[in-house]
């Protein structure tokens, strides 16, 4: 994702396309060509906002995108934009979600190959427990003000009060899966959810986990 | 040997100093030799609550200093006996002092007395570490709001880190009222998350401000109910077995509503 000549990220305020500076247009054209394409649903009739890093484009290169992506992908530019040389916001969305459009990595997805690391204590306020090898398995809760982190699942036989991110190296099909998911914040892949304020304990176990529209969804857990 | 007990908290104003001074006036009331260590060097307040403040000479600081005999830097206690207390210096500040001399001092007081309890500051930078590296045993004090709890729980972490043990949890502040009409946690859902011994519940108490305004620990006013909570949990603190009593007057009404929504 970092790597990428553009990327597509949705934000608050609609879709933006983020170009890296010191590219060519042809190169620009070529690296749209390739995102969109792996889009798994067309971009038709929708509104983008192109956010450029400086130096900007010229002029007649950035009308030049902007009749070619209408011509091309049906799709509008609301805007030029020219940012200077600061890290990109990360992608939070208004909770409770998050879509992340993108996936430059595909990493494989091997469940089956992976490690996993037994914890059998509580994780308290302030402690992390970081596994980017494999799955956690938690014997206990993880408190609001900890966090955990694991490159594959994370199960907690507790509840989950804290912050968890599964899938640190980009598996997508990672999950969180908690008898009580009462999270500050969840995170798969780079894909982050902010549960609303003030959700309930549910009285059942629960799953997260990357839904069709790379969205965190939450339900019922019932079985893997 | 004495037992050496850490008062903490993580957070501040919850309650440890109030707590330090009543619980040990309760175990001397006890029949037992205790002494209150200030540790919250450069703000100390533990002499104020006790009502000690006019008589202090000489501080932990100066023992440390080799400036006087540590038995000579005890204050006393006239109303009880066997209670005195040490007072921290109020010039210096905390990386004035080193755990391992805190320890030292500890060490010392626990052959002398049944009990040493020692008032940790808030925070979780040295004046903690000063505090609990001589302890053996931890009380938590903690109040049912979510910012006081997740700083329990951080300190909670800490001292198991530092395997001290048992550690054990009082509730402060406790308002059955508040309980009862749904807006403050009840002890069960604080003992869910924090998963420690639950040694004691002190209702709120306006007393408590008088008291400590006055120097007078609580624990003298028999009737009060905050008194009466200090005097049990002294009491299990020595090991007697006394239940909790259930201080939520949940009406018939609540219940039935509570039981409703826990199903739905």
């Amino acid at each position: 994702m970092a790597n990428s000549t553009v990327a597509l990220r949705a934000y608050r305020d609609g879709l933006h396309l983020i170009i890296k500076p010191h590219l060519s247009i042809i190169e620009i054209e070529k690296a749209i060509q390739e995102a969109m394409s792996r889009m798994n649903r067309p971009l038709n009739g929708t509104s983008i906002q192109i956010d450029l890093k400086s130096p900007a484009l010229r002029e007649e290169e950035m009308a030049y995108l902007r009749s070619k992506l209408k011509e091309a992908y049906d799709v509008t530019v609301r805007d030029f934009l020219v940012v200077s040389e600061e890290p990109v916001p990360p992608p939070i969305a208004a909770a409770p979600t998050t879509h992340i459009i993108t996936q430059a990595v595909n990493p494989p997805d091997s469940r089956e190959s992976e490690p996993s690391r037994i914890v059998p204590y509580t994780i308290r306020s302030g402690q992390t427990e970081d596994f980017p090898q494999g799955s956690l398995i938690i014997y206990g809760d993880v408190n609001s003000g900890a966090e955990v982190r694991a490159g594959g699942d994370i199960v907690i036989l507790g509840a989950l009060r804290g912050s968890a991110h599964a899938g640190m190296n980009g598996r997508l099909s990672s999950v969180i899966i908690a008898m009580d998911l009462v999270p500050l914040q969840l995170q798969i892949s780079n894909c982050l959810n902010r549960i609303p304020i003030g959700k309930e304990s549910r009285g059942y176990p629960e799953i997260a986990r990357i839904g069709k529209e790379d969205v965190i969804i939450v339900e019922r857990f019932v079985k893997f | 040997m004495g037992r050496v007990i850490v008062v903490t908290s993580g957070k501040g104003g919850v309650g440890k100093t109030t707590s330090t001074a009543n619980l040990g006036t309760a175990l001397a009331l006890l029949g037992k030799t205790v002494v209150v260590v200030d540790a919250d060097v450069g703000l100390r307040n533990l002499d104020i609550v006790m009502g000690l403040e006019s008589r202090i000479v000489y501080t932990s600081m100066d023992v440390i200093d080799k400036q006087c005999e540590l038995v000579k830097a005890l204050v006393r206690d006239r109303r009880v006996d066997g209670l005195t207390l040490l007072a921290a210096s109020q010039k210096n500040n905390k990386n004035d002092v080193q755990p391992a001399q805190m320890k030292a001092i500890c060490d010392k007081l626990r052959s002398t007395h049944d009990f040493v309890l020692v008032d940790s500051p808030a925070g979780i930078e040295r004046g903690f570490s000063n505090a609990s590296a001589g302890a053996d045993e931890a009380v938590v004090v903690t109040t049912p709001d979510v910012s006081a709890i997740r700083d329990a729980d951080r300190i909670i972490g800490l001292l198991q880190h530092a395997r001290i043990d048992p550690i054990n949890l009082v509730l402060n502040r406790f308002s059955p009222e508040l309980v009862g009409n749904g807006s403050m946690m009840d002890q069960a859902d604080v003992v869910d998350i924090l998963n420690i011994n639950l040694i004691g519940i002190v209702p709120e108490d306006t007393g408590i401000i008088t008291s400590t305004n006055r120097g007078i620990p609580l624990v003298y006013e028999e009737s009060s109910e905050g008194a009466q909570a200090y005097m049990r949990i002294a009491r299990r603190l020595t090991g007697q077995q006394i239940p909790i009593p259930d201080f939520a007057q949940k009406g018939l009404f609540t219940s039935i509503l509570n039981w409703f929504t826990r199903k739905s």
